[in-house]
């Protein structure tokens, strides 16, 4: 029984030896993360960053290649747009705001997705030029960092309390992701993302299992522009852009494959973690003018470090005739 | 078969169509450009457009190498970011500016081997692991040049008026008033189509491309010409970063931002296939003028930049409709 769970979760061993590791540091360096309101600040700061990195794992799954580099400026559109187009029609409901947030995301995810299923496009190119357009629209829409969040929402940002809502809305995806998990429809879009091909003989509706995935991340991709609006309590065109490649990076440092068929959040979310403790070790030394370039330096060299660690775990795949 | 009919073929081919919707697309463009804004036509504004176009063009010329194997570099605008300011940094010491950009040039291959060599076993995820690889050059080459600097991302030194002609606006090629960049950026084309189409070691290229088991079979290392698609694409980003240095006279790492996609999407937009073994060099040249007039005509017609990178992701999903479907799924079982 245990020697099974250990083998069914070999792929974490990676993520979770990094994470105690640089917690370990991060307790040594900077004590103060570890108290009340340290690990309250440290949730709300994450938070972001663990739901892009959760958001895209669907995706991952799903196979062909299937990145979504378009997910940070995604995070970014939705919160321009709860700045300025909600503000406009002053709508500050929580629960329009909530929903607002989820469908905007869900409906981004469902174009992408209809655009690699019906235009038959690689994935990669169809998030690239979202990327593109949204990065654009996001500077349209508000030319620079400003504006006010609903004030509800902003009051998220002060991080004093750890039991707050952006520990709940944590909590709350996982639960999503669990129930989904245990669904059939997980279990189709695993099949197609490790062997399309066998998926679509089998009778899978490869179309639908597409679509699911994508609209997954839209959840969780909303989740994540709520999460980033409050922490800044304002508008802020291009700082979900950087959210990308930290996304990408806790997806690949959590195991998950991006040839697709394997994986799960709790491998992004433990990368996620990790890459937070990165950035808390390294902003406890003082670099000075050089801490930025540091932070530039060890995410890139961890990025390649942790895909070069995938290949211990990589069978060899049977080569396409 | 006579060679007319192979001509004949070879025009009605993918590749031949390729090249003439790009073709029609850049006449059409420039058309309207030209009569849309004032003074688009003017020898001054082609002269900027192809100066730019230049850069692009060098830049875009390893991201075509990779692509026809069916990969992808991420690293090509922090090579060049790395390798402005590095040459900048080079310039202000006692190395002598030939030497310097020996090194940077030598600094370029060294970051595309290892690109190369790195991402070979995970090739679906070679894209990913060079944009790791730019991310930790770039930082690097920021530590490096910022130890001992007030000035933090910025470099300045005396860029020499010889490499500055090459590449400034005014520059003049024998007397001729276009800057040399053009030429070269003429020449080296020339060279890696002729290399391309006409040698074995460039024909391997879409062997690997097109099909690896096949190209296995006539003793092809797909090894080899893996790793020297990404070398060509780390030297060539390399030299398009010392080149911009000439081009702005301060060094500055945020110059390669720019070419993050615009190299993907010259690629794409020339009708090069980033399912590997189709296109060429000759086709991303057409994709880097459609840009670079598009380029101009946006800016002309009064928009910024972030509307421009809008347009421009809004034309890739098109063109590669045209260009690279992947057929149905009940088509590849």
């Amino acid at each position: 029984m245990v020697s099974k769970l250990l083998q069914r979760n070999a792929h974490l061993a990676v993520p979770a030896t990094l994470v105690v590791v640089l917690a370990l540091v991060a307790f040594i360096r900077a004590p103060g993360t570890f108290t009340y309101t340290g690990l309250a600040g440290a949730v709300l700061v994450a938070a972001p960053l663990i739901l892009a990195a959760v958001a895209i794992t669907p995706i991952a799954i799903a196979g062909r290649g299937g990145v979504d580099l378009s997910i940070g400026p995604l995070i970014g559109f939705v919160n321009v747009t709860i700045v300025v187009w909600l503000g406009a029609l002053q709508i500050s409901n929580p629960v329009l705001v909530f929903a607002f947030a989820i469908v905007v995301a869900c409906l981004w995810q469902g174009l992408l997705a209809a655009m690699i299923i019906y235009v038959r496009i690689s994935p990669i190119i169809v998030t690239l030029a979202g990327y593109l357009i949204l990065q654009g629209v996001n500077l349209v829409i508000l030319p620079r960092p400003g504006g006010f969040a609903p004030e509800w929402l902003a009051d998220w940002g002060w991080g004093t309390e750890l039991l707050g809502p952006v520990l709940y809305i944590l909590i709350a995806a996982c639960v999503i992701w669990f129930v989904f998990q245990r669904s059939p429809m997980f279990q189709h879009i695993r099949l197609m993302g490790a062997d399309e091909r066998t998926a679509y003989t089998s009778g899978v509706d490869i179309v639908k299992a597409r679509f699911a995935a994508h609209l997954m991340a839209g959840v969780f991709a909303g989740l994540a522009a709520l999460c980033l609006t409050g922490m800044i309590g304002s508008g802020d065109p291009t700082q979900g852009n950087t959210l990308t490649l930290q996304a990408i990076t806790a997806l690949v440092l959590g195991g998950t494959s991006l040839a697709g068929g394997k994986g799960g959040i709790t491998g992004s979310i433990l990368g996620a973690i990790a890459m937070y403790f990165v950035f808390v070790v390294l902003s406890s030394f003082n670099f000075g003018a050089i801490s930025g370039f540091m932070t530039q330096l060890s995410y890139g060299l961890i990025l390649v470090v942790s895909l070069m660690l995938s290949l211990l775990t990589l069978r060899p795949a049977p080569r396409p005739a | 078969m006579t060679s007319g009919n192979v001509a004949v073929r070879r025009l009605l081919g993918p590749d031949a169509r390729g090249l003439l919707i790009g073709f029609t697309l850049l006449i059409a463009l420039f058309a309207v450009a030209s009569m849309l804004v004032e003074g688009f036509a003017s020898a001054n504004n082609i002269r900027s457009i192809l100066l730019l176009a230049a850069f692009l063009g060098l830049a875009s010329l390893g991201q075509t190498m990779v692509a026809t194997v069916g990969g992808l570099d991420l690293s090509i605008p922090f090579v060049i970011g790395a390798s402005n300011i590095l040459l900048a940094y080079l310039f202000g010491t006692a190395i002598p500016p030939a030497l310097a950009i020996l090194i940077i040039a030598a600094l370029g291959a060294v970051v595309g081997l290892i690109n190369g060599i790195l991402s070979y076993r995970i090739q679906g995820q070679a894209l990913i692991l060079t944009l790791g690889v730019g991310f930790a050059l770039v930082g690097g080459a920021q530590i490096f040049t910022t130890i001992g600097s007030q000035y933090s991302g910025t470099v300045f030194s005396q860029v020499p008026a010889w490499f500055a002609n090459i590449s400034s606006i005014s520059g003049k090629t024998f007397g001729l008033s276009f800057p040399p960049v053009v030429l070269i950026w003429a020449l080296v084309a020339g060279l890696i189509i002729l290399w391309t189409n006409r040698s074995v070691s460039g024909r391997a290229l879409y062997a690997i491309g097109g099909n690896r088991v096949a190209a296995a079979r006539l003793s092809i290392s797909e090894f080899r010409v893996w790793v020297t698609t990404y070398t060509i694409s780390g030297v060539t980003a390399a030299i398009t970063g010392m080149l911009l240095l000439g081009f702005s006279g301060g060094g500055f790492v945020g110059v390669g931002d720019p070419y993050l996609f615009t190299t993907v999407a010259a690629v794409v937009v020339g009708g090069t296939s980033l399912l590997g073994g189709a296109g060429g060099y000759g086709a991303t040249i057409i994709g880097v003028l459609v840009l670079q007039v598009l380029t101009s005509f946006l800016v002309g017609m009064g928009l910024n930049y972030a509307a421009q990178q809008t347009v421009f992701g809004l034309l890739i999903l098109p063109m590669v409709a045209l260009y690279a479907r992947s057929p149905h799924i009940r088509y590849q079982i």
